[in-house]
């Protein structure tokens, strides 16, 4: 009776712990990421990005979704991939207008993929 | 991995309050927190191994949750009286010193053919050759034999279950409607509908009993060859 009740504890302490630092990774790798592209996101603005910007923004994205994956469900992360892909091509043709509304849809993704996976009781139910 | 932990775990319970109001029918040798468990635990396991968007934390972590959540029944299960009829039920004695307890085996979704297969499965074939009959918490069949009944080599042929007639094994025996309710107006019941259950074998022996009273055996006269 013991060992099953440590066993139940411990499994549940192993659970509440993975999930704190589950939360916390999720925010500071966005948090991180979602910074990156805010500043590309001006310099498209002031016409001023090059393709070194968002190739910068897209490294950064390939260095955290590597341990991402574990985390969320790979199908998020293959949307950002398309959409920075579509950026880093389109500022380098200098189309400013679409590429800031690729970097927008990302930005937006950003914000709302940690939201998606935190505990909030509308995530749960 | 706390979203999942929690949405399993309110699985976990709303699917253990499912098991337990549907009755002992669909449990079988199981506890009803087991039965959940086994329930989960193949879709849980299945789904991250073949669908590879989903991580395999989540899958890992819903297992943890059953996991978690049965120890906790079990503890509970054992520790405590109130928790076991929770999460477990009780037993219900199906059949007494008066006959079938119809109300009983209301409460626990069955009726009187369910019982006979049980009984069956046990090896009695006629609703007498047991004192007593109870249905386990896990939906098994308990019985005490009744010492006093010979055991017959002739198969009991269900005539009237809660109030309706089989009309082919009523043929099967020879009789009709209007011979049936002759029959029951002379053991003193006016309306088949008060009939809870009403069983002849090969050699014309019979158990008829009403709702909500002592059951009575005896004999009568049928035509065997189509039994």
């Amino acid at each position: 009776m013991i060992k099953a009740l440590i066993s139940a504890i411990l499994s549940l302490l192993v659970v509440v712990g993975a999930s704190l630092f589950e939360q916390n990774y999720l925010k500071n790798s966005f948090g991180e990421f979602e910074r990156a592209v805010s500043v590309t996101y001006e310099k498209t603005q002031n016409h001023t990005a090059v393709k070194e910007d968002v190739l910068s923004v897209q490294d950064l994205w390939v260095e955290k979704k590597k341990t991402l994956h574990i985390f969320i469900p790979h199908n998020d992360i293959k949307e950002v991939d398309l959409w920075v892909s579509e950026a880093v091509t389109l500022v380098e043709n200098e189309k400013w207008e679409d590429a800031l509304s690729k970097l927008e849809v990302v930005l937006e993704m950003v914000e709302q993929i940690p939201k998606t996976y935190s505990l909030r009781i509308e995530n749960i139910l | 991995m706390a979203i999942i932990f929690l949405r399993s775990a309110i699985i976990y319970i709303a699917l253990l309050f499912i098991m337990r109001l549907m009755g002992k029918r669909q449990i079988g040798e199981m506890q009803p927190f087991e039965f959940t468990v086994t329930l989960l635990i193949a879709e849980l396991a299945c789904i991250p191994m073949s669908d590879f968007s989903i991580p395999l934390l989540y899958g890992i972590s819903a297992i943890v949750a059953v996991f978690v959540l049965h120890q906790f029944m079990a503890l509970l299960d054992k520790s405590n009286k109130v928790f076991k009829f929770l999460f477990s039920g009780k037993p219900s004695v199906v059949i007494n010193k008066n006959g079938v307890d119809f109300s009983e085996l209301k409460k626990n979704n069955l009726d009187v053919s369910d019982l006979i297969e049980s009984m069956r499965i046990l090896g009695y074939f006629s609703l007498d050759a047991v004192s007593y009959a109870i249905y386990e918490a896990n939906g098994t069949l308990s019985a005490l034999e009744n010492e006093n009944i010979e055991t017959s080599s002739d198969l009991p042929l269900l005539i009237v279950k809660g109030g309706k007639t089989d009309k082919k094994n009523l043929e099967k025996i020879g009789y009709t409607e209007d011979k049936l309710n002759k029959f029951l107006l002379k053991q003193g019941i006016k309306k088949i509908k008060n009939v809870g259950v009403f069983t002849v074998d090969g050699g014309g022996r019979f158990y008829l009993q009403q709702f909500n009273k002592k059951y009575q055996t005896g004999n009568l006269k049928i035509n065997k060859e189509n039994i």
